[in-house]
């Protein structure tokens, strides 16, 4: 067997190369070809490389498959075993076929990433094409710092979109239109039938159950609409519907909601009832004497409706939740809130602590978990303080000099006057601000400065 | 025209550094402390005569302090004032001849009392610039910097943070160098946006501050002007001072070196540099299958 350091996955004889007898190797990662009684291989190209594979015509003599690269480039290998030649082309050209799509996509996929964080973020785009394009650093560079968590194919890393939600509204936008003539039309799209199912996987069950075997999608649509569990007033439960099961298992799902309470120990639903004082100050309770037939038509059909709407805002909160979700989260209270009656009493101290936990701590007031740092620590910071002045012998001046110099100057400075009508032009400046009676007015500027220029011209004149 | 009620400030900020003048004096006869002085005043009252809301101000910059030539503290406005004036005689401008009595005095108090210790024989630049800083903050104003003696590599800290703040405070920073050139005054007249001027003939002072110096910075843009020096931005490296363009900087002290060391010595942090790797060429090799 060959000792080789890749799996091989199909061996070929008698394939000939640029009229060369050989073999053809089809390994985990690419595709070889070495001649005959040779040890190395001439011809190796990964999959990732290739772009497509042709084959010769079947009616041709010569049996070939030709492997045509990413670069351009091609190679053609000529199967000459005289029994099995096609056989060994189709068998080839077979596996290459299953071979070669699994190397692109990954070559694609990460070609797509790569465009795609360049196209979501502008700055690395800028940065991209500041670095790369100008060729300050390749592109391998580039990407080897950025892509660390692109091979793990996990998608629910890369989707970091989120979900959406189910309006809660959704039923409200089917709006039944007259038909003309005593019908009405109800238009269904696919988020609303969508919304629907996520929302009531009661009736998402019956659907899966009836369509297609039963009823047609517009019947079985049809009939949920007409059907009381739709318009519910869940007064008449008697009709023979196939919707009565759902009425009945949403019932059965809004009481253990009720049983279940609210988890948040913070929240004391309770005090929201209505309290009585006396007669005429809330509601009174003297009616469970009455028995419950007594009860007028009007408040058992409040009662439906609220019950409706309640159990309405519990299944679209419980389908939002529901998505998305890791089963073997364990302190997630909304795994319980659902309709659907499951066990919830397993989840509850877990959600209970964390609640009083969250009341009772404030974030700023605790410890800050900031990453260790290493304290910076500098040897000879008056380094920083020398400026771009480079170290040049300079004058060097004797103490003497100094001395000297200094007496010089004081004796000097001690008899100073101002002695200005020295200073070139000077007179002839004061000659024009003289003329000008600048107590009273203030002088142009540019007046000014255009007689100065006149008597520079004047002095240099003068100079010659 | 614009707005005449605008006051602008300019402060003269001279460098009296007594040691480089007084070798000054011994060096040339035709140009000396006194002279510039009179430049200086004929600056500062051009700049007073060029409109009534004009201010001017003057420091001298010593070895070990600053001072102001003008307005000086012992100004007593009103009666001396008036004096003096009758005395010059020629009919100037009140405030003109009291401004270049005043200076006259402060500069030989100035001179006359300081005293010059071995050590600090550098001019105080950066102190006296952050004065003229502190005056001009609500009116619009610019320095004109006089420089005489050497940069002193000492106050580099100070100086900069002192152009970085005129900087902000919109304050135009001119120089006006005398003798060697300056690569800090450089760098505050590009950042500012003044005007840096290396004087070829010191004996014509005043005609160079005359025409370069006096229009300030929205006459400047219709005047032909001496074009801008290039400023030597150039960093030194912490290990010999050299100017470089291209080294190695620490990336957790930010000190720069010309070579590279395996160990920073600022902040003794360790760095490895990659070295190209060795790449084999790998045969293949495989054996028939019997």
């Amino acid at each position: 067997m060959a000792s080789l350091s890749e799996e091989v996955l199909l061996v070929v004889k008698k394939v000939r190369q640029r009229k060369q007898d050989g073999t053809l190797y089809l390994m985990a990662e690419r595709v070889a070809w070495g001649p005959e009684g040779k040890d190395r291989f001439t011809v190796s190209h990964l999959y990732a490389d290739i772009r497509c594979q042709k084959i010769s015509p079947d009616g041709k003599a010569k049996i070939q498959l030709q492997l045509v690269l990413h670069t351009g480039e091609s190679t053609t290998f000529h199967f000459a075993n005289e029994s099995s030649a096609l056989k060994d082309r189709d068998a080839t050209k077979e596996l290459l076929q299953q071979l070669l799509p699994k190397f692109k996509k990954k070559a694609n996929k990460e070609l797509e990433e790569k465009n795609r964080m360049l196209q979501e973020d502008p700055v690395l785009f800028q940065l991209y094409k500041d670095l790369v394009v100008s060729q300050v650093i390749s592109a391998e560079e580039f990407w080897a710092n950025r892509l660390g968590g692109i091979n793990n194919t996990d998608p629910a890393v890369v989707n970091n979109k989120q979900e959406v939600g189910i309006s809660g509204a959704f039923l409200a936008d089917i709006r039944p239109q007259t038909d003309g003539c005593n019908g009405l039309r109800y238009n269904l799209t696919a988020d609303i039938i969508e919304s629907i199912f996520r929302t009531y996987p009661a009736v998402k069950q019956k659907y899966s159950e009836n369509v297609p075997h039963n009823l047609t999608e517009k019947e079985f649509w049809t009939r949920f609409f007409q059907s009381h569990y739709f318009h519910r007033d869940r007064i008449n439960t008697g009709t023979q519907d196939i919707f009565s099961e759902c009425a009945k298992q949403d019932e059965k799902g809004l009481k253990s909601l009720v049983i279940q309470g609210v988890k948040n120990p913070l929240v004391d639903l309770l005090s929201l009832e209505d309290k009585t004082l006396d007669e005429g100050y809330g509601i009174c309770t003297t009616l469970p004497s009455t028995s419950n037939a007594n009860k007028t038509v009007k408040e058992s059909s409040n009662s439906a409706i609220i019950k409706r709407f309640n159990h309405h805002s519990a299944m679209v909160l419980a389908a939002g939740s529901r998505k998305g979700e890791a089963p073997t989260d364990q302190a997630s209270e909304t795994s319980s809130t659902d309709g659907n009656s499951r066990d919830s009493d397993f989840f509850q101290p877990p959600v209970k602590k964390v609640k009083l936990q969250e009341a009772i701590e404030y974030e700023d007031l605790q410890r800050e978990n900031r990453p260790k740092t290493v304290a910076l620590n500098l040897k000879k910071s008056d380094r920083y303080a020398h400026g771009p002045v480079p170290l040049q012998s300079q004058h060097y001046t004797t103490s003497q000099d100094i001395i000297n110099s200094v007496n010089y100057i004081r004796h000097e400075m001690m008899n100073y006057k101002p002695n200005l009508t020295e200073v070139r032009f000077y007179t002839a400046f004061l000659m024009i601000t003289k003329s000008h009676n600048y107590q009273k007015e203030t002088i142009n500027r540019s007046e000014i400065l255009h007689c100065i220029a006149v008597f520079l011209s004047c002095v240099v004149l003068v100079e010659r | 025209m614009a707005s005449e009620d605008e006051i602008s400030l300019l402060v003269i900020v001279v460098d009296v550094n007594p040691i480089w003048w007084g070798q000054q004096a011994q060096r040339e006869q035709e140009f000396t402390l006194s002279k510039c002085l009179d430049a200086v005043m004929v600056m500062g009252n051009s700049h007073m005569a060029m409109s009534r809301t004009n201010k001017l101000a003057v420091i001298a910059s010593h070895c070990q302090d600053s001072h102001f030539l003008y307005p000086s503290k012992s100004w007593k406005a009103g009666d001396d004032g008036a004096d003096d004036a009758s005395s010059s005689g020629d009919g100037k401008y009140e405030l003109l001849s009291v401004a270049n009595n005043l200076i006259a005095e402060e500069i030989r108090n100035v001179m006359s009392k300081t005293e010059v210790r071995g050590n600090s024989t550098d001019t105080l630049l950066a102190g006296t610039l952050a004065k003229a800083l502190c005056l001009g903050q609500e009116i619009k104003s610019r320095i004109l910097v006089i420089k005489a003696a050497e940069d002193c590599a000492l106050q580099y800290m100070n100086f900069m943070n002192v152009i970085f703040a005129a900087q902000k405070q919109n304050i135009l920073i001119d120089a006006c160098v005398l003798d060697s050139n300056s690569g800090l005054l450089q760098q505050a007249c590009d950042i500012t946006g003044g005007l840096y001027l290396k004087i070829p003939q010191q004996v014509a002072l005043a005609q160079y501050l005359l025409w370069v110096f006096l229009p300030d910075s929205e006459q400047r843009s219709q005047l032909v002007l001496p074009p801008p020096a290039h400023v030597d931005y150039r960093a030194a490296c912490f290990c010999h001072r050299n100017l470089i363009e291209i080294g190695y900087v620490c990336s957790v002290c930010l000190s720069i070196f010309c070579n590279f060391s395996p160990i920073c010595t600022t902040c003794e942090t360790a760095f490895k540099i990659q070295l190209p790797q060795m790449v084999k060429p790998k045969k293949k090799k495989l054996k028939q299958t019997t």
